[in-house]
This record gives structure tokens, C-alpha cells and sequence, in this order.
């Protein structure tokens, strides 16, 4: 009926109406989207493959060109305002804009980190990075979406490369499983995002977030049911992508399997993209609902954080354990959804700080999986939690930083986390939540347990490490292997009778009168010294002077979320 | 209510046929149960106890890749050249854009190799890594790294 109306009014007016394209708007994605197709036809067309270094170089300019364009755009929002484009799908506002910059940002640091992995990894060819930059867009154009339509477009753009990127090294097995594991669910999840499109449109006769704004606000839905139910599969679709907690089963899989700078970009841009859609379409369309929504919102949260945090307690993985640390950190961020119901000022301190939220985390989630994958080895293998042990001695940077970005997550003084989480639970209060702020204190508590343990393991000396029977055969054997490796030491043993009681005895006088060198020997075996790349250490870096440079100096990043907050109504 | 009267029943016809077609296949159809031995693929010999694995290029699949991109292309010019006449220079800027895509990933799919017939000629390539024992180990599943020659000396 609608449809046919549509076509009457346009054969009415002798032709299609061509929607007003403001460029600017979607500049970044012209950028990102361009970049990486034209990549993709360099590198086809050259003769040889091309270098890895000459691709990342390229994905770096391509981030950082999106990136500028972002800031142009925010340039452009503080003097004109805010505006819709392309017939109101399309909005630019402050909102849009942080995501667009952290999404940029993002890529330019996943290109850095997945350098190191492509060339330890032997995977040649622009097939990462053009992915990356696919899903990169997918993600801008979610933050910007201003219609449900555009919403489920850039939610398919960022997933499908996804999925391909969770497979890309094909030579491991666990990559596979994780593509496999995160495509069927993900295609679900999208299916369901798409009934509830439906089911809105049904309700609403329309899926324009601000045309779904208007009606809800002129017209009271007397048999909502329809309308709910709407909303209730949008919220599982988005709930999906941020992985929330009845909904989170396919994280822990998919963040371990998944090449491990592919994992750091996915718990931070999906996350992200996945929240911003959220907010928009929960905060600005169906603002009126907030009654019916905010208490799922409260609950989701509620289990979400206590899960994320209990759960990552008993992980020996150490990607495992980050993705349930990111599921607490998607119950931070659900805290100041939760906020961002209220009305009025109130409402808009708990957008600001959800996407405060959003902000540190990416910088710390992505820091802190670049070690974990310049760590991880060839073929991403020693990824055990064990593998950490000594790390300090090893290697002290890698470990301070590792410690660094740990202890920012677990929202230690003078670090992004820090603020971020102080600024969620403040704004829940504010919103009369406090027995939410509560619990998300007790499970900040919670998880600043295994985010320390981690950085105890990897500054203590062996010997005090908890399983002490363990290391205690593993240091005789590996003592016995240092004793067998230094070829000029005598042999002492050399009939089989009273070997064990030898080595033994011998062992014992080792740990004795060790000295350091045969005390390196035991945290050799673990994890040989890996040698950093460069553009991994200057990833990590960045990822550092972000955390604690704007936790030390908080004011310009809570200016720039609480300006996107203020524009965020077109 | 009313204009979903159509689709509940396409609903209806589609499960109708759908029964329709077992029902008339087993009317039918020659009546006869398969016993074991009619379904067992040689009438002598060993019984095999597994199936025999099939061999399947994966070229076919690539090809049906292949093809739905450029089915889709296909998809989208025809409602344009529909059209043509009203969305005049923007559509037609539109719809280039569009095939300049799908044509880049032709190129890609053409440098790699995916429509290259016959024997596998680079099949070994970009797997500098592997060796012998990294292949028997993979083999043999063994969970720990190969030691290094120091440490094993």
C-alpha cells in the first residue's frame, strides 16, 4: 500500500526525488570505504605481491585521512550544528562523530598491531587490511545511522568482514571454529535484528529513527504489543553485537580462536558500533518507551556485569579471560545506557558517559591485545595465562605496559578507566540506580582480582606462584635440562639406580646456590624472549599515552563526549 | 487483517504442495522398501563400514561465489535500466560506482588465481613456513613445539 503510494507520488511529480547528499557527512566512509577498494585493484594489478609494509603504510593513511575527516566533521558540527542527510538516514551530530573518530583510530592501530602478526604469521596480500577497512566503514556508518535500514546496512557491512577476518589464518584450526562459531550466531542474531525492523515498521509505518520519534510522541499505541516486540528483537540483535550477557556465549570462543589483532579491532569497534546504534536508536527513537525498556536495560547490565567478571576469575586463557573482562566492560557501558533513559540532563550525562566508556575502552582493549598477540607467538600459541609467569624479568616494557593497560581496565587512579568507570557509575546515581552503581562496584572489585593476578604472575619470581607443586616438578625437570645443557659440568649420574635421587639433591643445591642465570632458565621454557615489532611497540604506545595521558589530564576527552551528548537530538 | 489473506494462503498452497508431493510420490512411486543390500554401493565384495569420502574440488564452490557477485550486479542494473530515464546522471554515476566495486573484486579474484582450471600450480605458495616436521607435527596433533636445537642438544 505504502509502496504503491510511494510509486503514485512519484510518477505524480514526473520522477524520483533525488535526496540532498551533504558529502561531509559521509566523508570518512568515502575515505575508508575508497581506500580500501583501491587497494584492494593496486594490489591485484601489481605485478608482484605487494610488500606488507607498503599495504599497512597505506592502511595507515587511509585510517588517518578518515580520521581527518572525522575531525573536519567535528569542526563542521561545533560551528553549523548538527543536520540529517540523504533524505534524514544519515545524521551528523557529535554523536556520529566520536564514533567516526574512534573507529578510525581503531583501524590506524589494528593496521600497526597486525603488521608484527601478518609477517610472523606468513600471510601475504591486502586481504587483512582491506577487510579491516570494510568493517571499519560498516562500523562509521553504524554510528551515523539514522534509520533502522541504515542501521541493519552498516551492522552487515562491519560483521560479514568480520567473520571473514575471524578466519583469516586458515592454517589454524581454532580460527576456523571461531569463524564458523561467530558467523551462524551472528547471522542469527542478525536475522532476529531484522524480524524486529519489521516489527517496528509494522507499529510505527516507518523505520526513520526521528519519523519513529514523532509518531510514538504524537500518537499513544494502545495495543503495544507489536511495538514491543519490536523493540525486544532490535534490543537481542544489538545485545548480540556488544555482547551483553544472554547473549554472550559466542565471545570467549570467537576472541580466542580469531587472530589475535582481529579480536582486539572486534571487542573494540563491534563493541562500539554496536553501542552507538543502541543509544541512538533506544535514547533518541524510543525515548518514549523508556519505561518499558529501562528495566531490560537494568537487568542486562546486572548480569551482565556479575557474569563477565565471575566468569573471567577461572579462565586459564588469557584471550578468554580479556573477552569476559569485555563482557564486564559492555555492562559498564549498559550502566550508562541504563542513565541515558532519564530525561533531560540527567539522560544526557549517561550518553556521554557511555561513550566515554566506549572511548577508553577501545584504547585499552586494543593495547592490551596487541601484547597479548605480539606474546602469543608464532601461530598464536602460548596464549595460556601460565605463559605469563616472569614476564617482568623477560620482559620488562612489554610487562609494564601489559600492567599499565590491566590495571586501567580494572579502573586504577590516573588511567582512562579509571574516569570512564567513575563516570557510568555517577551517572547511574544520578539516575537513581544506585543499587546498580552498587553492583557494578562490587564487580569492578571482582575484576580488578583477575586483572591483577595477572600482573602479580607476571612479576613474581617463579617459586611463589600459587601452584606450587607443579612448579616444583617443573623446575626439577628444568633444572635438569640446565644441568644436561651446560655440557661442561661433569655428569654425575650415569647408571640408572639412584638417578632420581641424584637429580634431586642436585636440583636442590641448584635452586640453593643459583645464580641468576640458572634461574632464567625455568621462565626460558615458558616463552622464549620474543622480539617485538616496531609498529606493534608504537600501537602500544599510543594505546598507552591515551590511557594514561587522558587519565592524568582527563578534561579535553570528557569535554569532547560531553559535546557529542549535547548534540546528539538532530 | 485483510491484505494478509494473500500470503496465508500462499501459506496454505505451499504446505499443500509440499504434502501433495509425498503423498503422490508414495501413491505412486513403486511401493518398495530398499532392503540393505539395494542401497549398499557394490552387490559383492567387503562391506565397506564408512562412507567413502568424496572428493570436491573447491573450485566449485569459488565459482558459485563468483557467480552470485555478478548475479547481484545484475539484480541492481536491471531496476535501473528500468528507471534510467528518471534518475538520469546521478543513477547513472550510482551504478558506476557500483560496478567499479564489483569489477575490482573480478580483478582480485582473477590476480588470485580463482579462475585458473587445471592443476594447482601455486597451491604450496604462501605457506613459507612450512616444513616437513611442521606438516608431521600437524599431522600427529602433537600439542607441544618442536624443541629447539640448543635446548635439545
Amino acid at each position: 500500500m505504502r509502496v504503491a503510494l510511494l510509486i503514485a507520488s512519484a510518477s505524480l511529480h514526473g520522477g524520483i526525488a533525488m535526496p540532498h547528499i551533504a558529502y561531509l557527512a559521509i566523508l570518512p566512509e568515502i575515505v575508508m570505504l575508497g581506500g580500501a577498494i583501491l587497494l584492494l585493484a593496486v594490489a591485484s594489478l601489481v605485478r608482484s605481491a605487494l610488500n606488507v609494509t607498503v599495504i599497512t603504510v597505506s592502511t595507515l593513511v587511509i585510517s588517518l585521512a578518515s580520521l581527518a575527516a572525522a575531525l573536519w566533521q567535528f569542526f563542521d558540527v561545533q560551528s553549523h550544528g548538527a543536520y540529517t542527510t540523504l533524505d534524514h538516514a544519515v545524521v551528523l551530530d557529535g554523536f556520529s562523530v566520536l564514533v567516526t573518530v574512534l573507529v578510525a583510530s581503531a583501524m590506524a592501530l589494528t593496521a600497526l598491531v597486525g603488521d608484527g602478526y601478518q609477517r610472523r604469521e606468513g600471510l601475504a596480500g591486502p586481504e587483512f587490511n582491506v577487510l579491516a577497512m570494510v568493517s571499519a566503514t560498516g562500523a562509521m556508518l553504524m554510528g551515523e545511522a539514522n534509520d533502522l535500514v541504515i542501521v541493519f546496512l552498516g551492522l552487515e557491512i562491519l560483521s560479514i568482514a568480520l567473520y571473514v577476518l575471524a578466519a583469516f589464518n586458515r592454517r589454524r584450526a581454532e580460527s576456523g571454529e571461531a569463524a564458523l562459531k561467530y558467523f551462524l550466531l551472528g547471522g542469527f542474531s542478525s536475522a532476529i535484528f531484522v524480524y524486529g525492523i519489521a516489527l517496528t515498521y509494522g507499529a510505527t509505518g516507518t523505520t526513520n529513527l526521528t519519523q519513529i520519534a514523532d509518531f510514538l510522541a504524537k500518537n499513544v499505541v494502545v495495543s503495544d504489543g507489536l511495538l514491543l516486540a519490536g523493540l525486544t528483537l532490535l534490543l537481542v540483535g544489538f545485545a548480540f553485537k556488544v555482547a551483553a550477557v544472554p547473549f554472550h556465549m559466542w565471545t570467549p570462543d570467537v576472541y580466542q580462536g580469531s587472530p589475535t589483532p582481529i579480536t582486539g579491532f572486534m571487542s573494540a569497534v563491534a563493541k562500539a558500533a554496536g553501542f552507538a546504534a543502541l543509544i541512538r536508536v533506544f535514547v533518541s527513537s524510543f525515548g518514549v518507551l523508556r519505561v518499558d525498556w529501562q528495566p531490560i536495560i537494568y537487568a542486562l547490565a546486572v548480569v551482565t556485569l556479575l557474569v563477565g567478571a565471575v566468569l573471567a576469575l577461572i579462565q586459564t586463557d588469557i584471550k578468554r579471560m580479556l573477552a569476559y573482562s569485555s563482557i564486564n566492560h559492555a555492562g559498564f557501558v549498559l550502566l550508562g545506557l541504563e542513565a541515558a533513559g532519564a530525561l533531560g540532563k540527567v539522560g544526557a550525562r549517561g550518553v556521554s558517559s557511555a561513550l566515554y566508556y566506549l572511548f577508553a575502552y577501545t584504547f585499552m582493549a586494543i593495547g592490551s591485545f596487541a601484547i597479548v598477540s605480539v606474546l602469543g607467538g608464532r601461530g598464536d600459541a602460548a596464549h595460556e595465562i601460565s605463559n605469563y609467569k616472569g614476564l617482568g624479568k623477560r620482559q620488562p616494557f612489554l610487562a609494564l605496559a601489559f600492567a599499565v593497560l590491566l590495571l586501567s581496565q580494572a579502573g586504577a587512579p590516573f588511567t582512562t578507566g579509571f574516569w570512564a568507570k567513575l563516570q557510568v557509575v555517577a551517572a547511574a546515581v544520578d539516575a537513581n540506580s544506585v543499587p546498580l552503581a552498587v553492583i557494578a562496584m562490587v564487580s569492578a572489585a571482582v575484576a580488578a582480582f583477575f586483572y591483577l593476578r595477572v600482573v602479580l604472575l607476571m612479576y613474581s619470581p617463579k617459586k611463589f606462584v600459587s601452584d606450587q607443586e607443579g612448579d616444583r616438578l617443573e623446575n626439577l625437570d628444568a633444572s635438569g635440562d640446565a644441568v644436561a645443557s651446560t655440557s661442561a659440568r661433569e655428569p654425575l649420574w650415569s647408571g640408572s639406580g639412584r638417578q632420581t635421587a641424584l637429580v634431586n639433591e642436585l636440583n636442590a643445591t641448584l635452586l640453593l646456590e643459583s645464580s641468576p642465570e640458572t634461574i632464567e632458565v625455568p621462565d626460558e621454557r615458558e616463552g622464549d624472549v620474543v622480539n617485538v615489532p616496531v609498529l606493534a611497540v608504537v600501537a602500544i604506545g599510543i594505546c598507552i599515552a591515551v590511557t594514561v595521558g587522558f587519565g592524568v589530564f582527563p578534561a579535553p576527552l570528557a569535554d569532547f563526549a560531553h559535546k557529542a551528548s549535547l548534540l546528539f537530538m538532530p | 487483517m485483510d491484505q494478509y489473506l494473500p500470503i496465508v494462503l500462499l501459506l496454505g498452497l505451499g504446505l499443500l504442495f509440499a504434502a501433495g508431493s509425498f503423498v503422490g510420490s508414495s501413491l505412486l512411486g513403486p511401493a518398495k522398501k530398499p532392503t540393505g543390500a539395494k542401497i549398499a554401493p557394490y552387490e559383492c565384495g567387503i562391506v565397506p563400514d564408512h562412507e567413502p569420502p568424496q572428493r570436491f574440488p573447491v573450485r566449485f564452490y569459488l565459482v558459485a561465489m563468483i557467480f552470485i557477485i555478478f548475479d547481484i550486479e545484475i539484480v541492481f542494473l536491471y531496476p535501473w535500466a528500468v528507471i534510467f530515464r528518471e534518475i538520469r546522471v546521478f543513477g547513472f554515476v550510482e551504478v558506476l560506482v557500483f560496478a567499479v566495486v564489483v569489477f575490482v573484486a573480478f580483478l582480485f579474484l582473477i590476480s588470485n588465481g580463482a579462475l585458473n582450471w587445471g592443476p594447482a600450480k601455486r597451491l604450496s605458495e604462501g605457506m613459507p613456513s612450512r616444513t616437513s616436521d611442521s606438516t608431521i607435527l600437524r599431522i600427529t596433533a602433537t600439542p607441544s613445539p618442536p624443541t629447539s636445537p640448543e635446548r635439545a642438544a
